[in-house]
């Protein structure tokens, strides 16, 4: 098989406590792509995301990042090794300016290369001194994509990100993708999926805490027949 | 009449700034790290005893300050690394009994080496200094003077440099700093170093003006809790202020009826929690034990 | 389950047994056979609290000295009859639990934790200072002359006291039996797993909370009235915050169950009292000892035993089964 792959996951499985919620998922994603996920709410897509990027401990079940076994790795040095995670809450530092929650983002990678990441987001640049608990759903998610991109991360985990946005933010943030997508690889977990089927390269179906289905036809995606697995 | 309550207050500031001093650790223990710091108190009974070792032996305060300030640095780093790193996460009961447990284990060192009975300490200078017709201890108007500057510090430290802005995202979403790459772990030694240290001060501080005993920690302990319950979980300038007003509460309300010096405090804090559960400057949303409501 | 009335007795009765059998072996280990009753009894209502709850307090000494204060102001000032001291106590410990249960229960886990500890100091000031006309402040109440012959146990014997506790610890360990097998008890229990889960299914939380809390605040109250009782004096230091942490140790030493409370006393108590003769004060060795059992005996002694009593015979590990197995053995 295909062990260069970027991210390899086997058969992880994780519980909160003694409730196991995911089982055996295992999935791919190669470099270049954009990876979408698709599930009914409590399909354990965020647990998945979650335990990728090291803020839940799996109970068994292996995770490769770039050929390297990042299972028991702490959060932030998943982080600093390239694969970033943003969470589906949205959240940006509320107390902090726009500028100052970048700041922390560069102090974290060691990257000020600002102009790079805000070319994708022209927008932020007039919001620099807002704070961070004032910005609009969709801004906040405008400005964690632009953290996340300081780095240059190789990987980027998306927990929904058009969740609860007006639908000039979803143009605005399906653009954005496809710009980023060239630079960087993706991984979406996404309801929409009118917005799946224009951007997704692949799509992996979730159902009860079990990966249940891989499309890799462009047509089957296109035409949104997976539908059917979830 | 009106000398009896200048000096009163002038007390009252001394408390709060001994009080506040001994709160950080407990508030940003709340707010950081989200466990319930039982265990702050040993670093302010180290503190005070170090003060007394020191002065006894060599008659340096200034030494006593320097190695009781660095003594309680040292235990909360090795406390930090070695024990709190592992209930990190973990539910509240397990992390207050195991701080608890610290705060135990350091009384009872204390009395092993230093015995049961409470010790004096010497004050610095005895100067006496007149404000407006009060006749006031120097060294009181000096500690609250001391420990204002150490809010400003703290303050300037956490608003203006980027370390100091990572912890207070931390404050605000753990979970988030980490994802951006900052090594949160070393976040919290730091800060926890920082603030057994100033806890370690304020017992060096605090060491002439109450004595030292094994169990100076307790009462402390009280007070502190309260302090950082009124003043809200994780708000440095909610500790502040709320150690301000315990101050003046314990002074000028024991002055005008003598049981109010215990008793204010808790009544304060009862109406406060009544009304507001979160504390003066608390943050919503931030639950240890249950859903919020 | 077997819901017949004797399996509610057979566990409580084998319980008793042992501490009585223990009281004749041990004549000397009479008084701390009592405290580890008593004292069980107090961790009994600790454990509801924390057990089936979830809530930790740090004030428990208060609600022990509300008890302890009641039966000793009544025996010292009013009257002469011990069971009505008793049962004095039990009212009061009904109605602090009603007072400030509607208050306390509804404040975060932290909160709940420190505003006890808050009560507690409290207290502890009201009868050293506030309340001193009636009891006597740090001198602490004397009344063990003013006690009048009970009939069936003369309680002013130290041997008829013990036999009292242990009919009274008997009736606890049924009553606490039930609650464990019952819908109250698994209602208290579906609050700390989740409490918003509990509310979605109808239960009114809040009621069940407050019953909780009043629960112990009862049992709390009854330990501290026997306390007062065999002893024929109290003082402040019955109601000492600092001692808020004994009552967490052993309850963690315990390890939750029907019968954790009571194993957990016997360890703290045991550990305290073979300290205690070789070092004055015995912090330093608790403290070590809590950290121990918090990092490696998740379980608590009940529950480690469980586990053994569970490998001795397997198939079947019935709580009072595994007690039999493991001490009669
Ligand atoms: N902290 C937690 N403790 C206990 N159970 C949890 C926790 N977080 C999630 N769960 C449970 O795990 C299951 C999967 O949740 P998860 O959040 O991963 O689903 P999801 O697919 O991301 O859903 P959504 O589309 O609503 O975001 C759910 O049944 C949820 O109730
Ligand atoms: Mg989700």
């Amino acid at each position: 098989m295909t062990s260069n792959a970027l991210l390899k996951v086997t058969d992880l499985n994780v519980s909160y406590n003694k409730l196991h919620v995911l089982f055996n998922a295992s999935i791919e994603v190669n470099k270049g792509e954009v990876v979408v996920i698709v599930g009914r709410n409590g399909a354990a897509k965020t647990t998945f995301f979650r335990t990728i990027a090291g803020f839940l401990k799996q109970d068994s079940g292996t995770i490769l990042f770039k050929g390297k076994d990042i299972g028991n790795l702490p959060a932030y040095d998943i982080a600093i090794s390239g694969l970033k995670y943003i969470h589906q809450d949205k959240h940006v530092f509320a107390d902090l300016s726009v500028k100052e929650n970048l700041e922390l983002g560069s102090y974290a990678t060691k990257d000020y290369n600002w102009d790079r990441v805000l070319e994708h987001f022209p927008k932020l640049k007039t919001l620099m001194d807002r704070k961070g608990g004032n910005l609009s759903g969709g801004e906040r998610q405008m400005l964690l994509m632009a953290q996340s991109l300081l780095g240059t991360p190789d990987l980027i985990l998306m927990d929904e990100p058009t969740e609860g946005l007006a639908p000039h933010f979803i143009d605005d943030l399906k653009a954005a993708f496809k710009k980023i997508s060239q630079e960087t690889t993706m991984m979406i977990i996404e309801q929409n999926l009118p917005l799946t089927a224009e951007v997704a390269d692949r799509v992996y179906a979730m159902k009860e805490g079990k990966v249940v289905a891989e499309i890799t036809e462009k047509k089957e995606i296109q035409a949104l027949t997976f539908e059917k697995y979830l | 009449m009106f000398e009896l309550y200048l000096t009163a207050v002038i007390f009252g500031l001394t408390i709060s700034g001994i009080l506040f001093l001994v709160s950080v650790g407990i508030c940003i223990g709340f707010g950081l790290m989200r466990i319930v710091n039982m265990e702050q108190m040993v670093y302010y009974t180290f503190g005070a005893y170090m003060t007394y070792a020191l002065v006894s032996s060599t008659g340096s305060f200034l030494l006593g300050l320097l190695c009781g300030t660095l003594v309680a640095a040292g235990s909360g780093y090795i406390v930090e690394t070695q024990l709190l790193r592992r209930v990190y996460g973990k539910e509240l009961m397990f992390t207050m009994v195991v701080t608890f447990s610290v705060f135990m284990i350091g009384i009872g060192l204390i009395q092993y080496i230093f015995g049961l009975s409470s010790k004096p300490v010497g004050m610095p200078f005895k100067v006496i200094v007149t404000i407006m017709g009060a006749n006031v201890p120097l060294y009181r108007v000096i500690v609250f003077i001391i420990s204002i500057t150490v809010y400003f510090l703290i303050d300037m430290f956490l608003n203006k440099t980027i370390f100091g802005r990572a912890i207070r995202a931390g404050i605000e979403n753990p979970d988030q700093v980490q994802g951006l790459g900052i090594n949160i772990r070393r976040i919290f030694t730091i800060t926890f170093v920082v603030a057994s240290g100033l806890a370690g001060f304020g017992g060096v501080l605090n060491a002439p003006l109450v004595g030292v005993t094994p169990y100076m920690g307790f009462e402390m302990l009280l007070f502190a809790f309260i302090t950082v319950i009124l003043g809200g979980l994780g708000s440095l300038k909610g500790t502040l202020v709320s150690a301000l007003i315990m101050g003046q509460v314990v002074s000028v309300g024991g002055t005008i009826y003598g049981p109010l010096a215990f008793v204010g405090p808790f009544i304060v804090m009862f109406i406060v929690i009544l009304f507001r559960p979160t504390g003066l400057y608390g943050v919503k949303g931030r639950a240890f034990g249950f859903e919020e409501e | 389950m077997d819901k017949s009335f004797l399996s509610y007795i057979r566990g409580p009765i084998v319980m008793i047994a042992l501490l009585v059998a223990a009281r004749y072996l041990f004549p000397n280990k009479m008084t701390f056979l009592f405290e580890v009753s008593t004292f069980g009894i107090y961790i009994i209502a600790n454990d509801i609290l924390y057990g089936y709850m979830g809530m930790v307090s740090f004030g428990q000494p208060f609600y022990l000295g509300i008890g302890a204060y009641t039966s000793a102001i009544y025996l010292a000032h009013i009257g002469h009859n011990i069971f009505v001291a008793i049962g004095l106590a039990i009212i009061m410990g009904l109605l602090a639990g009603l007072l400030f249960g509607p208050a306390y229960i509804r404040l975060r886990g932290d909160y709940f934790a420190l505003i006890n500890a808050a009560t507690c100091a409290m207290g502890l000031f009201m009868v050293e200072k506030i309340l001193y006309p009636i009891t006597n402040g740090d001198d602490g109440l004397w009344y063990r002359s003013r006690f009048h012959e009970t009939p069936f146990l003369d309680l002013r014997k130290p041997a008829d006291v013990f036999w009292f506790t242990m009919i009274v610890l008997f009736l606890v360990l049924v009553f606490y039996t039930w609650l464990d097998r019952s819908t109250l008890g698994a209602g208290l229990r579906g609050i700390k797993a989740s409490e918003s889960k509990m509310k979605f299914l109808g239960y009114d939380t809040f009621k069940l909370r407050w019953t909780g809390f009043t629960i112990m605040t009862i049992l709390a109250s009854l330990a501290g009235s026997l306390y007062a009782i065999n002893y024929g004096f109290v003082n402040p230091s019955i109601t000492e915050p600092a001692r808020a942490a004994e009552v967490l140790v052993a309850t963690l030493l315990g390890g939750g169950g029907v019968y954790g409370p009571i194993f957990g006393t016997l360890a703290f108590m045991g550990i305290k009292d073979f300290v205690s003769s070789f070092m004055d004060r015995w912090e330093l060795a608790v403290g070590v000892l809590t950290i121990i059992v918090c990092f490696k005996f998740k379980g608590g002694v009940w529950g480690t035993l469980q586990t053994i009593g569970a490998k001795f015979k397997t198939g079947k590990a019935k709580p009072a089964d595994a007690v039999s197995g493991e001490n009669a053995g």
